[in-house]
């Protein structure tokens, strides 16, 4: 335990003294990533497709708020989409436009859900987003990463029937338009998920902030039965196409990296908590207080003694 | 000689008027009212632009079936439940407006107020620097 302090530790003197170059390379690596992962998964274009769009998106992103790449991915989705179905890309259109009107004209700063929750999606481990943003999100988070949620949904549909969208005629547009439509928000599995993120979000928000000991760790655990409860109602129900072993490794790997993310943020002692009770003229206050788990980081100097040259008789 | 809690004050300043420079200043430029009304009616032209592309939309997907039954008793119901739509939706969203920029507006002008505290603070300890400086040139 003493080791990962002291590593923690290490890592923040880091970052107070590299901030500058280390902001921008971690906003570089997450827009490569998200290019990437768009041009991997939906890359009809072939002139987008090309790894150096992605670098260049990438460095461009470094430099630019979360916002503005979530801006640029949506444009390059759209662009691949285009290449396939115009209808989808409309829509997909559409609703990037009605949530960016409605929800960022609030300037709220969290842009970069949009982006993450799809992301974590590809990589297998989306329950990690509801765990993350109630532990240290707000509430109203729950916009973002459901529309991240349909976003994600929007793209596997295309990427599945990427074959039939494309081999269809103008002349059959309208009839395609409702068909996708339907199949898009018709889609039982995706609200199941939007439902179990926000339903996770909110219990996570609620538990982690009660005066109880632990009470981060229990929101984790609490925030993966949620989603947990509510996808095995949705399941129940409409007999979701969901694979068991990908979803228990998910999870795991959710929990494990939500557990990671608790040691770096909120490390606390709770064996040493102290119980105050004072007054003045109008109130008792009964206070808990948690001491932070923390330790200097050794600043180790490394003195060289020469020893004196053995004199060879 | 350096005044430790002039540097502190200062660098206090620094920093909120670093961060304030996006969110507090500008708010603080406008009465309470005013800038509340700005942004209704920011709201108001965005939500209804948000509408009008949702109805292009379902016009698009309900294209077929209109066109099939070209009768006005349907259009004039259509209108009705798309106006109690459209202002249900936007009463609930000048709300949230409201309540959002209030709470904006009320935390800026505390901030604001804290700011000009730790100014007129720092405005007394130079004039006591000063008038130390005049008696030490007094006595001399």
């Amino acid at each position: 335990m003493m080791g990962l302090l002291v590593f923690k530790e290490n890592i923040k003197r880091l970052y107070a003294k590299c901030s500058l170059y280390l902001i921008p390379a971690v906003k570089f690596c997450l827009g490569f990533v998200t290019f990437y992962l768009i041009n991997e998964n939906i890359g009809f274009m072939a002139k987008l497709k090309n790894p150096v769009i992605a670098v260049v998106l990438g460095l461009v992103a470094s430099f630019v708020p979360c916002g503005v790449t979530a801006f640029f991915a949506g444009c390059l989705m759209i662009a691949h989409v285009a290449q396939v179905s115009l209808e989808v890309a409309l829509i997909l259109l559409v609703f990037i436009l009605v949530v960016m009107m409605l929800y960022y004209g609030f300037r709220p700063g969290d842009g970069y859900l949009l982006l993450l929750t799809p992301i974590l999606f590809f990589v297998n481990i989306p329950y990690l987003v509801p765990l993350l943003v109630g532990l240290s999100g707000s509430l109203v988070s729950i916009v973002p990463v459901s529309c991240g949620v349909c976003v994600y949904y929007m793209m596997m549909y295309l990427k599945q029937n990427a074959g039939v969208l494309a081999g269809s005629t103008m002349s059959e547009m309208a009839a395609r338009f409702v068909q996708i439509v339907k199949n898009v928000f018709g889609n039982e599995l995706m609200w199941v998920m939007v439902a179990a993120f926000a339903a996770a979000i909110l219990v996570v928000f609620l538990i982690k902030n009660l005066s109880v000991d632990y009470a981060w760790s229990i929101a984790i655990v609490a925030g993966v039965i949620t989603q947990l409860a509510v996808i095995f109602i949705g399941d129940f129900n409409f007999n979701l196409p969901i694979s068991a072993g990908s979803m228990v490794t998910g999870i795991v790997l959710s929990v494990i990296l939500a557990l990671i993310y608790q040691f770096f943020m909120f490390a606390v002692d709770y064996s040493r908590t102290e119980y105050l009770q004072y007054e003045d003229d109008e109130y008792y206050y009964y206070v808990k207080a948690v001491p932070k788990l923390a330790v200097s980081a050794p600043d180790v100097k490394v003195r060289r003694i020469n020893s004196r040259k053995a004199v060879k008789h | 000689m350096l005044n430790e809690e002039k540097i502190r004050l200062m660098t206090e300043i620094a920093m909120f008027e670093k961060k304030a420079q996006k969110d507090v200043f500008p708010i603080n430029r406008y009465f309470k009212g005013d800038y509340i009304s700005i942004h209704l009616i920011r709201s108001f032209a965005v939500y209804t632009l948000t509408c009008m592309i949702c109805l292009a939309l379902w016009i698009l997907y309900r294209s077929e079936e209109l066109l099939n039954t070209m009768e006005i008793r349907i259009f004039t119901a259509y209108a009705k439940n798309i106006t109690v739509y459209y202002a249900a939706g936007l009463f609930f969203y000048l709300a949230v407006t409201w309540l959002v920029y209030f709470r904006r507006y009320t935390a800026a002008s505390k901030n604001m107020k804290i700011y000009q505290a730790k100014l007129r603070r720092l405005e007394k300890k130079y004039e006591a620097s000063a008038s130390r400086e005049s008696e030490g040139e007094q006595r001399r």
